[in-house]
């Protein structure tokens, strides 16, 4: 029970639930670190931007790079008409990088270990790139699923295979996200779960637990570089996606 | 006007200039050696977050790859559910699901969008005109 791998990602009801039309809705925890999340994101840029010094002190240099690493990102994937998507992006990057690195500590809920939460972030992107795509290019934007200089034989099956490979963008996008943190916290679990366990059974399991103990800690640092990381990787291919829809290249 | 003052206290200047350049040639190599040790220590962490990068450069390869299948065969087994002709379109789908995972893998192989340390490297982009007011 308290080595229980997967115990971590159970979602308990904190209040409620209530009977809202026919639904079951509860405050879970799940909902207040959401709330954590973004209390996190908006105190600390709030903190961050309140010296507006020309030299920037220490606290004010994180949060510039934080902004400067978006806004390079947007402007160098989308160009300069992707100005407008700035504020989503960030606000993608900014709530999926907490949320990873506020599971990091111990005890803590890792919100985006709930493929519920990636996959409705990634669907909400994919339909976005859907809408702006229709409404920058109006049907013109279905060129996209039937390219340029194919025969006409293998045309239906190729748009087939292109409507396919589009409709799986949502999936990829969310399982990564989903299958990163999960297997991260599993493998962590475990590897600190060995350690308890072998110490349970006296001296010898003192010496043995060692090894498993390095590799929690060397995995630690492991899950703070893949936090970062795939929240970058959501942020950047949420603008490769919506560079998809602003210049269709057919 | 301090061109004309006597040879002698040039000749001074001269060589306490090299006095100087000796000295500062010491400085430099300490300062190298200093900046090559950190160097190292740096390219080590780097390595350890090379070895991060390159983990979720494949993760990503292989996600796009099942997506493409889970996709297929979602697809091909609603299409049966609605027609009640249970194999038929989930063979036909997987299959597409199967190229349609192919092509994803192989777009995202081709056009890998640029790690944190390369977008760093790239020009800043211009500052918009009313960025100070």
């Amino acid at each position: 029970m308290v080595n229980d791998p997967i115990h971590q990602f159970r979602i308990h009801p904190w209040l409620g639930p209530w009977n809202v039309f026919g639904h079951e809705i509860a405050f879970t925890n799940s909902n207040f670190y959401m709330g954590v999340i973004v209390a996190v994101v908006v105190g600390f840029l709030l903190l961050a931007s309140r010296p507006k010094a020309l030299v920037p002190g220490r606290l004010q240099s994180v949060g510039e790079m934080w902004y400067s690493l978006i806004r390079n990102m947007v402007e160098n994937v989308l160009g300069h008409d992707g100005a407008p998507f700035f504020p989503l992006v960030f606000s993608l990057f900014s709530f999926v990088l907490v949320a990873n690195m506020l599971g990091m500590f111990p005890y803590f809920f890792t919100v985006t270990s709930q493929v519920v939460v990636t996959a409705s972030l990634a669907v909400f992107v994919v339909a976005l790139v859907v809408v702006v795509g229709l409404y920058k290019h109006g049907l013109g934007w279905f060129k996209l699923f039937v390219p340029s200089g194919v025969p006409l034989a293998i045309l239906p099956v190729i748009s087939l295979i292109e409507v396919i490979s589009f409709l799986s963008r949502p999936i990829s996008l969310g399982l990564r996200l989903f299958g990163n943190m999960l297997a991260g916290h599993i493998v962590l679990k475990v590897f600190a779960g060995f350690v308890v366990s072998l110490v349970a059974l006296g001296i010898g399991g003192v010496i043995g637990a060692l090894a498993p103990l390095a590799m929690a800690v060397a995995l630690t640092a492991l899950e703070f570089l893949v936090a970062f990381l795939q929240a970058f990787v959501f942020a950047i291919l949420t603008c490769v996606y919506l560079n998809d829809a602003l210049h269709t290249h057919h | 006007m301090a061109r004309s003052v006597d040879p002698k206290a040039k000749k001074i200047e001269t060589d306490s200039k090299l006095g100087d350049i000796s000295a500062r040639l010491q400085d430099l190599d300490s300062r190298l050696s200093a900046e090559k040790k950190q160097t190292a220590q740096a390219e080590k962490s780097s390595a350890q977050y090379r070895g991060a990068a390159d983990y979720s450069k494949g993760y990503r390869l292989a996600s796009e790859f099942v997506a493409g299948v889970l996709v297929g065969a979602a697809v091909g087994y609603g299409l049966d559910r609605l027609f009640n002709t249970l194999p038929l379109f989930l063979i036909i789908f997987l299959l597409v699901g199967f190229g349609a995972g192919i092509v994803n893998m192989s777009r995202a192989a081709n056009r890998t969008p640029p790690t944190p340390d390369e977008l760093a490297r790239m020009p800043k982009p211009a500052d918009d005109e009313d960025e100070d007011k």
